[in-house]
């Protein structure tokens, strides 16, 4: 079986994939907001580290390797470019020429911000392929339908017809192969986006059919906290805390320009450490009991 | 809970910008617990029908209505789909599209929701409906790790969360292979007969339906032309496009009354004292037969030598086959889902590298794929193939119809022709090419094989219909996992089998190897004669 590139839920047996979706995301989100307010390469690779740990943890980290291969060349492109664009900094390292009335320099100072982007933007979408992985969709969407119904449920759609529709033009683009003259790719596109509209039309009148047009507001459930639901809301609290509490203090501060400035102390190993300790902090019990359960 | 489930009085409608109705002076009631079959060739009306049940007509299609039609005392005029919803669950072709969701339970539980339905009567609903219909083991699953045939459970399973009186399917079984058509029939016969759902189910495969249902309204161009007990209707039908291969063979050697099933056929024949052989445990279907004889003749239209073709990070599809196709040779790929069949036709034709192995063919390959739509790229028919194309599709005077609104059987017509070309062809595959076919276009397809062997081209079919495979096919080849586990005539392979069997050699207990109604009609003939 072909596997697609974008990380996929599947149900597993972790805390991440147990708790309900809204710690697991709070937990992602938590890492994410420390991706947003952190440019500190220690904190960073922290942040990294914690998403590979987790994922590992949960059994996905296929998934989550799978994220960062993506992420790879935009990282790549983001670092790339940075130094391209700025012309700022102190250390002049390769003096471009002049282009449209721009001067093309690259400096130490704009190559070492562009690496720093790259690496906040593959820690970013590691921490969305983390989400991907264990926050069951249907579930994260039920937790918006409450504040808006249709919206959800046409997002839930979109998640679960893309596959279908990357199969149809699949198909179609084989098919275009086995005739004697193969039609160009415009009509196999425009044919390929007939299908998705009468494949739209079809789900649109399943969705007629069960009920859609006199849906109303769905009652929310009120689910006991389980020791997963509280033990993950607990590391997206501590992480999230953590990381607000570590930028108010001014701990992994970075100075771009003119020089590059970078604190590292045992402030920064010190937050990078409970980041990395608070997303492992789910697993903790659930490692432990697995050992007694396979003793 | 009224009387009368549905009633409908001189129901007349039509597509909007269509000048022909779709439906004519239809008028029937459904009790509660009826289970009803819809039968009628393509383009009859069966759908159309099914769609003003559930409200879809006129509601979501638009159109015109005349007469009235009244679904759980609700006038479809007045009610849209979304309140009907409450009285009628429906199923429709295609489960890609009528599952909605990314988890099984979260599908389950959407109509509930909808309604407004409180999580604990949720939750109860799932668990209920999931068990009942032997889904509870996917509940956790995401639906697109689903069969097709899983898939369709689910549809029903949804469809059926809220308890509906009513459940309309609109040929379920159309995407599936035969087992998965067969499992679902008989969950379908469960609910009528367990829950008392009704049921009101169109499906061209009447000899897999009737057997379960107490009722049949027979379409044709819009109306309602026959509506009787299975028994009567197959009276009606005798020897037409409707009829079942049974009947067929009951009618043809002369017999009477028509049965609806393998068993009362057997039951009847021993009943007029011609007794079919019972089976008796050392009829073990043959295996593969060498075919060394073939090798010393012209050269093969097409090869396959040790064919091996491992999907990365998947399952082996075939494990070095050999398989040899003369020119002018009909042959029937048949095997269970999975077993190889498609995998082998795309080799031949060239869409995947072998792993290991190698394929010759002698000249071009044409390969149709299983959805002719897929081939069907331009807006008129004239643009996908030129006039005599269209001609040989039976399409002439309709260049400028656009594919799309073609009849399924149509669609499949004018996309072989497109995958034809110019050109004579080596070898011909056909991967599935009945599927959702009625008996009419399937015959007209037989006949187009019968001439494409007449013109020298070896022509290969992947299917599950053994019916169709009886024929047109001269040889049959049988595969599982991915290698030839049976190789031989129709006769051989076919009147032996259990599960790839006709209906005829099932009743006649592969006397004489006769597999088709004709076929089996001689032997009762000459039974009776001496």
């Amino acid at each position: 079986m072909r596997r697609g590139f974008v990380p996929v839920y599947r149900v597993r047996d972790s805390p991440l994939h147990t708790a309900r979706a809204g710690a697991t995301a709070a937990l992602c989100a938590a890492l994410a907001l420390t991706c947003a307010v952190h440019a500190h390469p220690l904190i960073l690779l922290g942040v990294v580290l914690a998403v590979v740990g987790a994922g590992c943890a949960a059994g996905v980290g296929a998934e989550v390797a799978r994220a960062a291969r993506l992420s790879l060349p935009l990282a790549l492109l983001v670092a790339l470019i940075n130094p391209l664009l700025y012309a700022e900094g102190e250390t002049l390292l390769v003096r471009g020429g002049t282009f449209l009335g721009r001067r093309f320099d690259v400096t130490l100072e704009a190559l070492a911000a562009g690496g720093l982007a790259g690496l906040r933007v593959g820690a970013f979408l590691m921490v969305f392929g983390l989400f991907s992985a264990c926050v069951d969709p249907d579930e994260m969407l039920r937790v918006f339908r409450r504040f808006s119904y249709r919206s959800a449920l046409t997002a839930s759609l979109a998640t679960r017809l893309v596959p279908v529709l990357a199969r149809d033009a699949l198909r179609m683009s084989d098919a275009a192969r086995c005739r004697p003259e193969p039609p160009g790719r415009l009509a196999v596109a425009r044919a390929t986006l007939s299908g998705a509209l009468d494949r739209a039309v079809d789900v649109a009148a399943a969705l007629e059919v069960r009920g859609y047009s006199a849906a109303g507001r769905p009652r929310s459930a009120h689910a006991p906290w389980s020791r997963h639901d509280l033990s993950v809301a607990a590391s997206a609290v501590l992480i999230a805390t953590v990381a607000v509490a570590g930028r108010v203090a001014a701990v992994g501060d970075v100075v771009e320009y003119p020089a590059f400035e970078m604190a590292l102390g045992p402030a920064e190993v010190a937050l990078t450490v409970v980041l990395v300790l608070g997303a492992a902090l789910p697993f903790a019990g659930h490692a432990a009991r697995l050992g007694v359960a396979r003793a | 809970m009224p009387e009368v489930l549905a009633r409908a009085q001189r129901l007349s409608y039509a597509y909007p910008d269509r000048p022909r109705p779709a439906l004519r002076d239809v008028s029937f009631e459904l009790c509660p617990g009826s289970f009803t079959v819809l039968a009628g060739i393509s383009g009859s009306g069966k759908s159309t029908l099914l769609r003003a049940l559930c409200g879809l007509v006129p509601h979501f299609h638009g159109g015109e209505v005349a007469g009235e039609l009244e679904v759980g005392a609700m006038s479809v005029r007045d009610h849209g789909p979304g309140e009907l919803a409450a009285v009628c669950g429906t199923v429709f072709q295609d489960p890609e599209t009528q599952v909605v969701m990314g988890g099984v339970r979260a599908e389950l539980a959407l109509a509930l929701e909808h309604r407004g339905a409180g999580p604990a009567a949720v939750a109860r609903a799932v668990e209920e409906v999931a068990l009942s219909l032997g889904v509870a083991h996917l509940l956790d699953r995401r639906t697109d790790t689903l069969s097709g045939g899983e898939l369709q459970r689910v549809a029903v399973a949804a469809a059926l969360v809220h308890r509906p009186a009513l459940l309309l399917l609109d040929e379920p079984t159309s995407q599936l292979d035969p087992v998965a058509g067969d499992e679902l029939m008989w969950l379908l016969r469960r609910l009528n007969e367990e829950w008392g759902t009704a049921v009101v189910i169109a499906d061209h495969r009447l000899e897999r339906c009737l057997p379960a249902a107490d009722r049949v309204l027979a379409m044709e161009d819009g109306a309602v032309v026959c509506d009787s007990d299975p028994v009567s209707f197959l009276e009606w039908a005798q020897d037409g496009p409707l009829s079942t291969p049974v009947a067929r063979l009951f009618s043809l050697a002369g017999l009477g009354p028509l049965p609806t099933t393998v068993k009362d056929a057997r039951e009847r024949l021993r009943g007029a004292g011609l007794a079919p052989p019972a089976p008796d445990g050392a009829g073990v279907p043959a295996g593969r037969r060498e075919r060394r004889g073939r090798r010393s003749g012209p050269p093969p239209a097409a090869e396959a030598h040790g064919l091996w073709f491992e999907i990365e990070g998947g399952p082996t599809a075939l494990r070095g086959l050999d398989l040899r196709i003369a020119p002018g040779e009909k042959v029937a790929l048949m095997g269970r889902n999975g077993a190889g069949k498609s995998t082998l036709l795309r080799q031949f034709k060239g869409l995947a590298e072998p792993t290991r192995g190698r394929v010759e063919t002698d000249g071009e390959v044409a390969l149709l794929l299983q959805n002719p739509g897929d081939y069907l790229v331009h807006d008129h028919a004239c643009e996908e193939a030129g006039a005599g194309a269209l001609a040989a599709a039976g399409l002439e005077g309709r260049g400028e119809a656009n594919p799309r609104d073609l009849s399924g059987g149509e669609r499949q017509r004018l996309a072989l022709e497109v995958v034809l070309g110019a050109g004579p062809c080596a070898l011909v595959c056909l991967d599935e090419p009945t599927r959702g076919m009625d008996s009419a276009s399937t015959i007209a397809l037989v006949n187009r094989i019968d001439g494409l062997a007449a013109e020298g081209a070896a022509v290969i079919v992947a299917t599950h219909d053994t019916e169709f495979a009886a024929a047109f096919a001269g040889r049959i080849v049988l595969m599982g996992e991915g290698v030839v586990i049976a190789d031989g005539s129709p006769a051989e392979v076919l009147a032996g089998g259990w599960h790839f069997s006709t209906d005829v050699a099932r009743v006649l207990g592969g006397a004489a190897g006769a597999l088709t109604p004709e076929a089996g009609a001689a032997v009762l003939t000459k039974e009776l004669v001496t």
